[in-house]
C-alpha cells in the first residue's frame, strides 16, 4: 500500500516536472522568435532607434531615499531621465527592485542567490562571474556588436583589451563594461587651505610634514572656536575601507591610501617584485612600515580617533571638523559641497601629496572598468539595455541635474575616456585664458559634457581665473555646475599638473580559488590592519598575519594570480 | 465521550498555528541541503552538485567558527543571567514600595525602552559612548583618559549585555510583579503576627513564592541561548569588535548575504540549529525536573 502510494507520488512529480519543463521550453522559444522577427537581420541595427511598439524593461536600481532633488510631481519612475528613455526609444522602464545606495549590493546578491532577477541591472566584477557561472546571463556579444553606439565602442576600445576582456568568458561577451576616468583611482590629499593659511603652514610635502600639519590642526584651534574639537586627518567610517584594493580600486574616500603610497606600500594590490614574481602588496615589509607610521599617528591623535566606529566620515568634512582627508577628484560633488553650504570659507584644495622618500608622487591606479551592465538570460530585448545606455551618453549634456541627480537615470553606467578630467581641465583653462572658445571643442562625442562645461564655467568661477581659492568662486550661482567645475579644476589639477608614476595591480578580478577563500583572507587583513593602526594589537601581529595569510590559501591564490597575469 | 468531542475543537483551533509553523519553520528546513552542495542559484537546491562534507571541513578550519560560537554563548548566557537577576531585584524593591503612584510611575518609565527598536537605540548609544559624548566627558571630568568604547573588543560584549539589560529589565520586572501578586497575603499576616521582620518575610515567603517563575524563565532562556540578539549587535558593531562581538547570526548574515558564501553560511546556520535543538531539549527536561512544567 505504502509503496504504491510512493510510486504514484513519484510518478506524479515526474510528470509535473516534465510538463512544466515542456511548457517552459515552448514559452521561451515562442518569445525568442517574436523579437527576432521584428529586428530581422535585413533591417540595420540602430543604436538610437525607437521601438515601434512600446516595450518594457524591469530593472534593479539605486534609489536614494534621502535624495530630494526631484522636482514636485516627479518620481523615481517618472522624471526627465525615464521620459527621455520613453520618448527617444519607446521603452517603458519599470522597477523590479530598488534599494538605497548602501543596500544595493545586498539586494543584488539576494536576487542572484534566489535567481529572481530583473531584466537588466548594473553589478560589479565579482557578481558578473558569479552570474556567468550560474548561467544567469544573456550572451551580449551580438548586442554589443550591433547596438553599442560608435562613441561607446571608441571609448571601450581606448582601453585596449582590458575592458572587454574582463567581461568575456569563453569567448562570449557576457556583460557590458563601463569605462571610468583614471582620476577615479587616484586618491589625492584634500586639505583646508584656510586652516593652513591661518596657522602659517605650507601644504605637507612629506609624511613627516603631514604629521606636523595634522598636529597643528588638532592642537592650534584652526577653526578659532576656542575648543579642541578638530581632527587632523580623517579616517574611514564603519563601512569604509583603509585603502582601495584590486577588487574595489577606485573611488575610495576617507581611506589612508596616500600614506601607504608615500611608503611605496600598495596593500590590496597584486604587484611584481624585483625578480618579476607576483606578490601581494599587503604582506610586504613596506606595508608594515606604513602601518607602523599610521599606528604612531593614530596614537598621537593625528588621525580621527573614532575612525572605523563612525557611521559617516563625510560629516566631519561637511561640519568643518576635519582638516585633511584622502579622496578622489570628485569630492566637490560630495562632502566638500556640503562643507561650503555650511561655511562659505571652507577652502578645500587638493594636492598630489605626500611624496615618497625620493620626492615622487606614486599613487596606486584603479582599473578602468569597475561596473558592468548585465542582462538576464531569456530577456526578449537584450539590446534595449544597450540602447538605454547609448541614450544616456547622447543626452547627458541636456539633462538638468538640479531636477534629479544623474543616479536616477535607469541602468546608468559611466563611459568616460580615461583622461576626461585632465583633458577637460586643460580645455577649461584654455577657454578661461581666452585662447580658445567653447565652439572649438564642439563635436567631440567622447567628451559629451565638455562643451556645456566650457559654456557654464564663468557662472561659478570668478576672476582671477587662475586662483582656485574659494573666495574666487560663486557656488550659490548654481550648485550643480559648481560641483562639477570645482571638482575638475581643483580635484583634477593635481593629476593634470603633476608628473606621477602610478602603480597598477596585476589583475583587477577574481581567480577561481579566490571565490571560496578571498572573503576570509580579506576579513583577516581588514581587521588586523585596523587593529594595528588603532593600537589594540601590537605591530608584530603583522608577522602572524603574513603567516596566516599564506597558510590559509594566500600562497595558492598568488600562484593563480601569477598564472593569470602572465597570460 | 462528550469530553473527547469537546477536545477536538481545541485541536482544530491549533490548525492555523500548525499551518503557520509548517510554512515558515518546516518548509525552509529543506534549505539545509545547501550546506552539502556547491550551491548554484540557477540550478537551485534540486540541481546543484553535492559535495558532501567539504563545506564543514572548511568551516572548522576557519578561526572564526570557534570564536563566533563562543561569543554567541558568552553574550547570551550573560544576558540570561542579567535579565533574570536584575529585574528580580528591581521587582522586589518595587514591591516594598507602598506608595502606589510612585510605584506605577517608576514601572512605566523603566519599561519604555522595551518599545524602542535597536536601530534607534543603537544610534543613541553610539552617540552617548562616542569620544565627545557625555560618558567620556564625565570620565575626563574625573581626570581619566577618554575611551573609544565601541572600538574596544574587550568591552564590547559587556556593553552589549549592559544595554540589553537596560532595555529589557523594566519589561521583565512586570512578570515578577505579576508573580508576586499571586502570593497569598495571609502568609504575610501570619508571619507578622509571629513577629517576622521584613527581611525574614522576603526570605521565607516572597522568594519561595516566585521560585517557580524564576526557574521557568531561566530554563526557557536556555532554549534561546543561541539567539544572542541580531538586531542589537548589527546596529552596534564595527570591524574592530568582530573578534568578540560577532555572533552566529551576524556572521551568517555577512558571509551569506554580503559575501555570497551561501554554503558556508548555511553550514554554520545548521550547526547553530543542531546546538539549539540540544539546548531546547535540555531546558525542557530541566523545566520538568524543577518546576513540573511540561507540554506533552
Amino acid at each position: 500500500m505504502k509503496t504504491t502510494f510512493k510510486g504514484a507520488a513519484l510518478a506524479g512529480m515526474c510528470l509535473l516536472f516534465i510538463v512544466s519543463g515542456c511548457s517552459g521550453g515552448t514559452n521561451e522559444s515562442a518569445s525568442n522568435e517574436s523579437p527576432s522577427d521584428k529586428t530581422s537581420p535585413s533591417e540595420p541595427a540602430d543604436p538610437f532607434g525607437a521601438y515601434e511598439e512600446p516595450i518594457t524593461i524591469r530593472i534593479g536600481q539605486v534609489v536614494d531615499p534621502t535624495d530630494t532633488s526631484l522636482p514636485e510631481g516627479d518620481t523615481p519612475l517618472d522624471n526627465q531621465y525615464t521620459r527621455s528613455v520613453k520618448e527617444n526609444l519607446n521603452i517603458d522602464v519599470e522597477h523590479y527592485f530598488t534599494a538605497a545606495p548602501a543596500n544595493y549590493d545586498q539586494k543584488v546578491s539576494l536576487a542572484i542567490a534566489s535567481n529572481d532577477l530583473p531584466d537588466a541591472m548594473v553589478v560589479g566584477a565579482v557578481e558578473v562571474r558569479q552570474m556567468y557561472e550560474s548561467g544567469q546571463l544573456e550572451d551580449l556579444t551580438e548586442v554589443y556588436e550591433n547596438y553599442a553606439s560608435p562613441t561607446i565602442k571608441q571609448i571601450i576600445d581606448g582601453t585596449g583589451e582590458i575592458a572587454l576582456g574582463s567581461a568575456t568568458f569563453d569567448g562570449k561577451l557576457m556583460a557590458i563594461p563601463n569605462i571610468q576616468v583614471q582620476a577615479d583611482g587616484v586618491h589625492t590629499l584634500w586639505i583646508r587651505q584656510d586652516w593652513l593659511d591661518k596657522l602659517g603652514l605650507e601644504p605637507p610635502q612629506t609624511v613627516a610634514a603631514l604629521e606636523e600639519v595634522a598636529r597643528a590642526f588638532v592642537e592650534d584651534d584652526p577653526d578659532g572656536n576656542g575648543q579642541a574639537d578638530t581632527i587632523g586627518l580623517s579616517g574611514p567610517d564603519t563601512n569604509g575601507h583603509l585603502y582601495a584594493t584590486f577588487l574595489r580600486s577606485t573611488n575610495n574616500s576617507f581611506g589612508l591610501d596616500g600614506i601607504f603610497s608615500a611608503y611605496e606600500a600598495y596593500p590590496g594590490y597584486w604587484l611584481e617584485d624585483d625578480n618579476g614574481d607576483t606578490v601581494y602588496g599587503s604582506i610586504l615589509p613596506e606595508t608594515k612600515e606604513a602601518l607602523a607610521k599610521l599606528r604612531d599617528m593614530y596614537a598621537n591623535g593625528l588621525i580621527d580617533k573614532e575612525m572605523a566606529v563612525r557611521s559617516d566620515a563625510s560629516e566631519l568634512v561637511a561640519g568643518g571638523k576635519s582638516g585633511m582627508f584622502f579622496g578622489p577628484w570628485w569630492m566637490g560633488y560630495g562632502a566638500v559641497a556640503d562643507a561650503i553650504k555650511d561655511n562659505p570659507d571652507a577652502n578645500w584644495q587638493a594636492y598630489a601629496l605626500p611624496l615618497n622618500e625620493n620626492g615622487e608622487y606614486t599613487p596606486h591606479l584603479g582599473t578602468p572598468t569597475g561596473t558592468y551592465l548585465v542582462v538576464r538570460k531569456g530577456y526578449e530585448h537584450p539590446e534595449a539595455a544597450m540602447k538605454i545606455v547609448n541614450n544616456y551618453l547622447k543626452e547627458e549634456p541636456t539633462f538638468d541635474e538640479s531636477k534629479g541627480g544623474l543616479g536616477m537615470y535607469p541602468l546608468r553606467i559611466i563611459y568616460s575616456p580615461l583622461d576626461t578630467i585632465e583633458y577637460s581641465l586643460k580645455a577649461i583653462r584654455e577657454v578661461l585664458a581666452g585662447n580658445k572658445t567653447p565652439e572649438d571643442y564642439a563635436g567631440d562625442e567622447k567628451y559629451p559634457l565638455l562643451v556645456s562645461d566650457l559654456e557654464t564655467v564663468k557662472i561659478v568661477k570668478k576672476e582671477p581665473y587662475d586662483d582656485m581659492d574659494i573666495e574666487h568662486w560663486d557656488p550659490e550661482a548654481d550648485m550643480g555646475i559648481w560641483s562639477r567645475i570645482y571638482s575638475i579644476m581643483v580635484g583634477g589639477a593635481p593629476l593634470a599638473d603633476t608628473e606621477y608614476t602610478g602603480v597598477y595591480s596585476q589583475i583587477y578580478s577574481q581567480t577561481s580559488l579566490m571565490q571560496q577563500r578571498w572573503v576570509n583572507l580579506q576579513k583577516m587583513e581588514d581587521e588586523t590592519f585596523l587593529k594595528i593602526i588603532m593600537g589594540t594589537e601590537p605591530l608584530d601581529t603583522f608577522d602572524t598575519f603574513v603567516e596566516d595569510w599564506k597558510s590559509q590559501g594566500g600562497t595558492q591564490i598568488t600562484e593563480e594570480v601569477a598564472e593569470l597575469a602572465t597570460q | 465521550m462528550v469530553n473527547k468531542g469537546f477536545a477536538k475543537h481545541y485541536y482544530l483551533m491549533m490548525l492555523p498555528g500548525l499551518i503557520w509553523l509548517f510554512m515558515f519553520s518546516v518548509l525552509p528546513m529543506f534549505g539545509i541541503v545547501i550546506a552539502f552542495q556547491d550551491y548554484n542559484p540557477v540550478q537551485g537546491m534540486l540541481g546543484s552538485k553535492f559535495v558532501g562534507l567539504d563545506t564543514f571541513e572548511y568551516m572548522f578550519s576557519l578561526n572564526d567558527t570557534a570564536s563566533i560560537f563562543f561569543n554567541t554563548i558568552f553574550i547570551a548566557v550573560m544576558k540570561i543571567v542579567g535579565n533574570l537577576i536584575i529585574p528580580l531585584i528591581f521587582a522586589l524593591m518595587l514591591n516594598e514600595l507602598r506608595h502606589m503612584f510612585i510605584k506605577r510611575s517608576i514601572q512605566t518609565i523603566v519599561y519604555l525602552p522595551h518599545f524602542l527598536s535597536w536601530v534607534i537605540l543603537g544610534g543613541i548609544l553610539l552617540d552617548i559612548f562616542s569620544y565627545q559624548g557625555p560618558v567620556n566627558q564625565l570620565l575626563s571630568a574625573f581626570g581619566f583618559d577618554p575611551v573609544l568604547f565601541f572600538g574596544r573588543a574587550d568591552l564590547f560584549p559587556f556593553l552589549v549585555v549592559g544595554s540589553d539589560i537596560w532595555k529589557e529589565f523594566g519589561f521583565n520586572t512586570i512578570i515578577y510583579l505579576a508573580a508576586l501578586t499571586g502570593i497569598n497575603t495571609a502568609l504575610y499576616e501570619a508571619a507578622a503576627i509571629d513577629g517576622a521582620s521584613r527581611q525574614r518575610m522576603l526570605w521565607h515567603i516572597t522568594l519561595p513564592g516566585i521560585r517557580t517563575t524564576v526557574i521557568l524563565l531561566a530554563v526557557l532562556g536556555l532554549g534561546n541561548v543561541l539567539n544572542a540578539g541580531f538586531d542589537q549587535i548589527f546596529n552596534l558593531y564595527n570591524p574592530l569588535v568582530y573578534s568578540t562581538g560577532d555572533i552566529i547570526d551576524t556572521w551568517v548574515y555577512r558571509a551569506g548575504l554580503l559575501n555570497m558564501q551561501y554554503e558556508l553560511a548555511t553550514a554554520v546556520g545548521l550547526l547553530k540549529s543542531v546546538a539549539g535543538f540540544i539546548l531546547i531539549s535540555l531546558s525542557y527536561f530541566l523545566a520538568y525536573r524543577f518546576t513540573n512544567y511540561r507540554i506533552f
